[in-house]
């Protein structure tokens, strides 16, 4: 059961209430550390960090319109040997978070001692973009805020934040929540399970009903689906055959950033990068010559099918293989178009819980009844 | 990789693969490829002169892998395999290209179409082979011990036949007596003949073998390991009577102030909640069904602990898990029979019984003595209706298969029925009478032609109780008539169904159980008492409906293949199986999930994962589940596969 508590935000507004209690959970040793994106000296970018003193709080920014790496990545990094040896504390949007228990399930992170902290998220900007809004706005991130809370279509949101399923995070110990609330005034904070609520009962918060959170949610996630509808119908039309799927990949380098930036993709070595696929110069010229040309580089679709072959079931729809791809190549839509199909026929919603085991390694005895197998 | 020199060897199989595929221009094609060495054609290359024609090109021609390219790898790969490695080769040099199953069978009026796909099949096999590793077959050892589960007479006659054969038997049986349901019946057909002489004996050789561990009133609990080495952990349910104190005087079965139906006379009487399945129940030991006595179901209710003059009732008593190491088990779990109350039209009443109903009727030691008396008044029955294929072969409202011992046993009831009744009337209505057995035919015969039965051809639309009588309502389908009778008995010949926990045991033992709970055997025709996890044998009616004949049979038949799994000394295990590249492996587990086998399981300090490559089956889905290919197949590895595809695929991109 979700409990609501009142963080007021008062003059220095909702990013200097979330720094203060950010702070405060520093010092009061609720968390021994934090990650959090911090603002870079020239403000143009944010960048995830492991803060551990107090006043390094003051350069957070976990609000700011940007998501330059899904830190679920990052947590998986920190915690793929062992888990964390003291209490840290993550700040992370919905996408990051259900990629996280996404990597769980592939025993690639840990969550003891882990507190996690879940931010509401209007959506993000490119890198390029956000850029953009710091040169043109003194305060980009209220003023981006300001506008996304007017309810105004914003057509420089990454189109995965256009057609987010989950705005909300799910599964956090405490949530930041911003939906809903008069930020002058006061924010949320969420707490989603029984650590989280220990956290908001030492910070002796006032307690809140919240219900204004919920019904901006299912507003907010009512025009996402919208939107969505709308983009997996154009993806649909884009690559339906096999010639227009590959004239859609025709653009790929072979350079496997969409899989770097994937936070998902958890190979140690790429199995495109291995020696399986490497042949001696006789094989190209016989390809070539069986079918008078050979395209290169080659196995480009190859890589991509197999790649949602593995990814698509625990695709969380984050989008950063877009942002990855050099040449602006639609990867997110298209995981987001299998991704929706194949986790509709599971009835699997990736990160939604770690009770929910990965459909395609789980044996059921009655599943997928048209199919026959 | 060094060079490989391979010798290509294609079989005509007489007319099989030469009638459609031009062999002789098969082996031009091929005898240029990179790395053949040699390529000929022979009529038969199984032959022992085709075999010596393969004999001589290695030692000629000094080759080191070898095509053999005929039928399905099934049929001769071990008997190329064999030879190669008396002339000093690794036999895992030696692959088999199908040239027959997959290509001239199928193609048979294609002929330039067959030849061209049999070279690319070839090929194909030539570009896995050069890929090979040298593999020596795993060597496990065999532990000679037997666990078989249900001690019905399937259980028995194996447990009994490998026993003999001077192993020792695990023998586990989930109710308090050994039996099964044959201790119910009355007789037997077609050789009229008393159940319990055929039973009793087999039921205390088995439970004065040297070589039978008996475990009574126990499940199954838990088991792990493979073929040779299964560790098994059997719950044996606490009997609340210390066996060693008990002499079945059987003071406190009437002692106990309980009634509960009994399941061996099948509710026609009650017994108490500690209670002996029936007088000669082996092991001779009462048990308490916690389920139904009043001390376990919150009274102070004492009787039997103070009846017992040898103090052998212990309240106090809790379940045991016993451990025990076996190489084979046989699961004989039996069936049990579609509900009579299971089809809507059949009122439920006391006068509709099943055929094992019947049995305790007609049997000498039944409740009745042996004279059929009706379940509600004891009046002698007059008019005793037998309805055949309740349940079965109606997938509408039952099963669909055919019960396949009804027609025998409901002759044999009305004939048993009529000698003692000769004034009374028997009517059967049936579908068709299955008399397939030695000897059945002319049985049911004797009983149509001498008995007054009255064969009805037709189904019965409705069953209800009329006063002192039941109504029977059916139709006459040779005569087109619909029939109405008044009945005093209503005998439902219920199909036989397997044992409910037969599913759930199968889950645990890792084999297949089909849509009705049946467990399903590896091939019905060849391998019909193995399943598809080696060292596990299936005996009886867990497998499908039987008689006692079939089930004996086929009980001797899964113990002969354990005593001849038990003739070596240790198994050799085929080495093709999963391997894992500990550099590339990331530990995620998904291997682990969906192999199964459980061969796989995680080091938890390296963080990889780690296969038991004596249970490794090769089946290969660990490999195709890993995303990075950390796991792969030994001989079938993932650059074997695109090989091969490549060439496979040649012609058509």
């Amino acid at each position: 059961m979700e409990q609501y508590a009142i963080l007021s935000t008062g003059k220095q507004g909702a990013l200097g209430a979330i720094r203060q209690f950010l702070t405060s959970l520093l010092e009061k040793k609720l968390v021994n550390a934090l990650l959090v994106p911090l603002e870079l000296p020239t403000g143009d970018n944010v960048v995830p960090t492991i803060v551990s003193r107090p006043e390094q709080i003051q350069a957070a920014n976990p609000l700011a319109p940007v998501l330059p790496v899904n830190a679920a990545r990052l947590v998986s990094r920190i915690t793929l040997l062992s888990p964390s040896p003291e209490k840290l504390g993550v700040v992370l949007r919905s996408c990051e978070l259900r990629a996280l228990v996404e990597l769980v399930k592939l025993k690639q992170a840990l969550l003891e001692k882990l507190l996690l902290i879940g931010i509401d998220c209007y959506g993000t900007y490119s890198i390029a973009d956000f850029g953009k809004l710091v040169k043109e706005s003194k305060s980009p991130t209220e003023d981006f805020l300001k506008r996304a809370r007017e309810g105004k279509e914003d057509p420089v949101l990454r189109r995965a934040c256009q057609v987010c399923a989950y705005p909300a995070p799910m599964g956090a110990d405490i949530t930041i929540g911003l939906f809903g609330a008069s930020l002058d005034k006061g924010i949320w904070l969420v707490a989603g399970t029984p650590q989280g609520e220990k956290v908001v009962q030492e910070l002796g918060l006032e307690a809140a009903k919240g219900e204004e959170r919920q019904s901006a949610v299912d507003k907010l996630i009512e025009e996402r689906a919208k939107k969505r509808e709308e983009l997996l119908k154009q993806t649909q039309e884009a690559i339906k055959g096999l010639d227009k799927f590959m004239a859609t990949l025709a653009t790929c380098i072979n350079c496997h950033n969409c899989k770097t930036a994937c936070p998902l993709c958890y190979c140690k070595e790429c199995f495109f990068d291995s020696p399986v696929f490497e042949f001696e110069a006789k094989k190209y010229l016989g390809w070539a010559k069986r079918k008078g040309a050979l395209r290169l580089p080659n196995d480009t679709l190859l890589f991509h099918l197999t790649r949602l072959n593995h990814m698509v079931s625990s695709c969380v729809g984050c989008g950063m293989c877009t942002e990855a791809c050099p040449n602006d190549i639609p990867v997110a839509d298209i995981f987001r178009l299998v991704g929706e199909r194949v986790q509709k026929m599971f009835d699997y919603v990736p990160g939604r819980s770690l009770d929910e085991t990965l459909p395609l390694t789980t044996f059921k005895e009655e599943e997928l009844p048209d199919i026959g197998v | 990789m060094k060079e490989k020199r391979i010798g290509v060897f294609v079989c005509h199989c007489g007319l099989n693969i030469a009638g459609t595929v031009d062999v002789a221009r098969v082996v031009e094609q091929i005898k240029d490829y990179p790395g053949v060495a040699h390529a000929e054609h022979y009529i038969y290359m199984c032959s022992d002169p085709g075999q010596e024609l393969l004999r001589k090109a290695i030692k000629e021609k000094n080759l080191n892998g070898i095509i053999m390219s005929n039928c399905s790898p099934s049929l001769h790969l071990n008997t190329f395999r064999k030879l190669v490695a008396s002339e000093g080769l690794n036999p895992y040099h030696c692959e088999v290209a199908n040239i027959r199953e997959q290509c001239s069978w199928p193609h048979n009026a294609e002929k330039e179409t067959a030849t061209r796909k049999a070279a690319a099949i070839i090929k194909a096999v030539i570009e896995k082979l050069r890929r090979n590793i040298s593999l020596t077959p795993l060597v496990v050892p065999l532990t000679k011990r037997v666990m078989v589960i249900g001690a019905g007479v399937a259980g028995l006659q194996a447990a009994l036949d490998i026993a003999d054969g001077s192993y020792e038997v695990v023998l586990v049986e989930k109710s308090p007596g050994i039996g099964g349901h044959a201790t119910q019946l009355s007789g037997t057909f077609p050789i009229a003949g008393r159940v319990p002489c055929m039973v009793s004996p087999l039921m205390s050789k088995v439970a004065s073998h040297p070589n039978i561990r008996l475990y009574a009133y126990s499940e199954l609990e838990d088991i792990s390991g493979y073929v040779g080495n299964f560790q098994v952990k059997i719950r044996r349910k606490a009997t609340g009577v210390d066996e060693a104190k008990c002499d079945n005087c059987g003071l406190c079965l009437e002692s106990c102030p309980v009634k509960v139906p009994s399941e061996f006379d099948r509710g026609l009487t009650d017994r108490g909640a500690i209670y002996i399945p029936f007088p000669e129940a082996l092991p001779p030991r009462p048990v308490i069904d916690r389920a139904t006595c009043r001390h376990f179901n919150g009274g102070e209710c004492h009787a039997c602990e103070e009846t017992c003059p040898q103090k052998a009732v212990d309240f106090q008593q809790e379940d045991i898990i016993a451990e025990e190491k076996v190489g084979a088990i046989i699961v004989a779990t039996g069936y049990e029979l579609f509900p009579c109350n299971g089809l809507a039209e059949y009122a439920s009443d006391p006068d509709i019984i099943d055929g094992l109903q019947m049995e305790r009727l007609l049997s000498p030691s039944g409740p009745t003595s042996g004279e059929v008396r009706r379940p509600s008044d004891g009046k002698v029955p007059e008019q005793v209706v037998f309805v055949q294929c309740v349940g079965s072969r109606d997938p509408e409202h039952g099963v669909s298969y055919c019960s396949r011992v009804c027609c025998m046993y409901v002759a044999k009831q009305a004939q048993l029925y009529q000698q003692a009744n000769p004034h009374g009337q028997v009517y059967i209505f049936y579908m068709d009478i299955r008399s397939d057995a030695k000897g059945y035919e002319e049985y049911v015969k004797k009983v149509v032609d001498e008995e007054r039965v009255l064969y009805l051809r037709g189904r019965v639309s409705r069953i209800f109780r009329d006063g002192d009588k039941l109504k029977v309502w059916g139709a006459d389908t040779l005569t087109g008539k619909s029939i109405e009778i008044a009945a005093d008995l209503v005998v439902l010949a219920t199909a036989m169904v397997p044992s409910p926990e037969a599913k759930e045991l199968a889950r645990k033992l890792n084999i297949i159980a089909d849509q009705h709970g049946f467990i399903t055997e590896a091939h019905i025709k060849l391998r019909p008492v193995e399943t598809l996890t080696s060292g596990i044998y299936l005996a009886g009616t867990a497998q499908w409906p039987r008689d006692l004949p079939d089930t004996v049979a086929s009980a001797s038949g899964a113990a002969s293949k354990i005593l001849s799994l038990f003739s070596r000394e240790e198994l050799l295990h085929d080495p093709t199986v999963a391997r894992v590249d500990n550099e590339v492996c990331r530990g995620c587990g998904q291997c682990v999930a969906v192999c199964a086998f459980q061969a796989i399981e995680l080091d938890p300090v390296k963080k990889v994962a780690r296969v038991n490559e004596a249970i490794c089956d090769g089946c290969g889905a660990c490999a195709v589940t890993c995303p990075s290919k950390a796991i792969s197949h030994k001989n079938w590895t993932a650059r074997q596969f695109f090989e091969i595809i490549d060439i496979a695929t040649a012609e058509y991109v």
